[in-house]
């Protein structure tokens, strides 16, 4: 069937085919720079650490250890197991250090509180620390992501 | 009397259009006077921002390493180093204060409302970067306070949905605050954010011009006469009589109260305590440590980003919404501007109990 009347005019259809190729123009010029300002996240799989630093440590204190970027802090529960945390609140992203006469963990920033386990006991964190997984196989600590989670979902 | 270079400049540049201007620009004279002084005393720090931070980056090393130890420098070892940084650190105070007080004089005089809503719409933009280069800035030091306030500053807009996630991995150039983050931090701080200064000041000004100085609401609704000085000598002169004594405020400051130097960030130790963000983010501050953990359904965080966002674009959109100024509508609003400026008051003292 022919139209009476075009829906729109030469003029209107050849600034359309114009403007869009402009358009798409532009975006293959953005799409570089875009990528380029973002660059790949670096966070681990996982951290392998010599079980040998940690076998004597004590329940009443913690230690540090890099979790990519971010601090990591391994603590060892009174059953002789361990515990992981990447330790950065959960509040607005500060560094949180472990009380240990408190048994907390605490967050100088805007005064977030956790417990010993990392749950959000006080203060605005809305999230517990985020725990990550340790296992020792022979002479080594493995520490890895809890179930494949990504960062960008904390 | 023109010289013969002046003729032969202005016969290729055209400036007679521009002196005829200024010769012809006035300055309308009332008791609200005093608040047409802010924009230049603004323009007075800005411009000492720009030739101190010219001389600051000829030793600063905007790398992990070098950073902390490059300032430790400036403040120790160059030839008057320290009044530099000392100068460039209070005159970044003093312009957010001015461009504050700038603010508040037209949000109250509503001189926002037509034709200069543009004026008002460019002047948020320059507050906002305005805003943005003192926190790009407090990051270049690399001490404990500065990683701690980064740290938080960029992880406040991952709560905006949807984009939030990716403004953050933009300011810091990754998942995390690294080095990487002061390098970038140091890009926005003396390049990006400066030219975008200088594009949306040339906006400002020219609309200034266009327009011609705004009548307080008082005195436009009595369409009485105004008494005017001529710009071009004698409003000139007095804006260099309000710039001198400033100049030696800032001096005065600068010297005997230079800004503090911790010993360089560690990425992996805890924030210390007593961290604190600039002034003139105190109230923010001090609203984001007594949120609560979860409101309603939110997380308390993210209520507090959402409020900023839309109370911004609300600024933002103030003379479309304020287009009634000497009516009921425009009177609550300026009650409203009062009782926020009362609350970021309150906020700024309490955090600083």
């Amino acid at each position: 069937m022919k139209l009476k009347h075009s829906l729109f005019t030469r003029r209107q259809f050849l600034n359309g085919l114009l403007g869009g190729w402009l358009g798409a123009l532009l975006a293959s010029f953005l799409y570089p720079v875009i990528k380029f300002v973002f660059p790949p996240t670096r966070e681990p799989d996982q951290v392998i650490l010599p079980f040998a630093d940690f076998r004597d440590m004590n329940t009443v204190s913690v230690k540090n250890f890099l979790w990519g970027t971010k601090p990591g802090i391994l603590k060892k529960k009174n059953d002789g197991s361990y515990l992981a945390f990447v330790g950065v609140c959960t509040h607005l992203d500060c560094n949180v250090s472990y009380l240990e006469e408190q048994r907390k963990f605490f967050c100088a920033c805007h005064d977030g509180w956790y417990d010993e386990n990392g749950l959000n006991i006080g203060g605005p964190p809305p999230k517990p620390l985020r725990r990550l997984l340790v296992s020792i196989e022979g002479e080594d600590l493995i520490i890895k992501r809890e179930g494949g989670e990504r960062a960008e979902d904390q | 009397m023109k010289t013969g270079i002046q003729s032969w400049l202005d016969e290729r540049f055209g400036l007679s259009i521009i002196t005829k201007f200024l010769k012809e620009k006035t300055v309308p004279q009332h008791k609200h006077s005093i608040w047409y002084y802010t924009g230049s005393a603004i323009l007075l720090f800005f411009t000492i921002q720009i030739i101190t931070g010219f001389m600051l980056v000829f030793y600063y090393k905007p790398t992990l390493e070098g950073a902390n130890e490059s300032v430790a420098r400036i403040m120790t070892e160059v030839p008057l180093g320290w009044i530099i940084r000392s100068v460039h650190s209070w005159s970044a105070s003093f312009m957010i204060a001015f461009v504050l007080i700038h603010l508040l004089s037209t949000w109250l005089a509503k001189s926002y409302r037509k034709p200069r809503e543009l004026t008002w719409m460019s002047g948020v933009f320059l507050l906002v970067f305005s805003l943005l280069s003192g926190f790009t800035g407090y990051l270049l030091p690399w001490d404990d306070l500065s990683l701690s306030a980064t740290k938080v500053g960029t992880d406040i807009p991952r709560s905006i949905p949807l984009a939030g996630v990716w403004v953050t991995k933009f300011l810091r150039g990754g998942e995390d605050v690294t080095g990487d983050t002061l390098t970038r931090f140091f890009g926005f701080h003396v390049s990006i954010i400066p030219v975008f200064i200088f594009i949306l000041l040339g906006v400002h000004i020219y609309l200034i011009q266009k327009q011609g100085m705004s009548l307080p609401l008082s005195a436009e609704l009595k369409k009485e006469k105004v008494k005017e000085i001529p710009f071009w000598p004698n409003f000139v002169y007095r804006e260099m009589i309000v710039w001198l004594l400033l100049l030696g405020i800032l001096f005065s400051l600068a010297i005997f109260f230079p800004p503090s130097l911790d010993k360089a960030a560690d990425l992996m130790a805890p924030a210390p305590e007593g961290i604190r963000p600039e002034w003139y983010f105190l109230f923010l501050f001090q609203t984001l440590k007594i949120l609560p953990a979860k409101i309603l359904f939110l997380p308390g965080d993210t209520l507090a980003v959402l409020l900023i966002l839309v109370a911004g674009i609300v600024f933002f959109f103030l003379p479309l919404i304020d287009n009634k100024p000497a009516e009921r509508k425009g009177k609550i609003i300026t009650i409203t501007a009062l009782v926020l400026i009362v609350y970021a008051v309150a906020m700024t003292v309490w955090s600083l109990l």
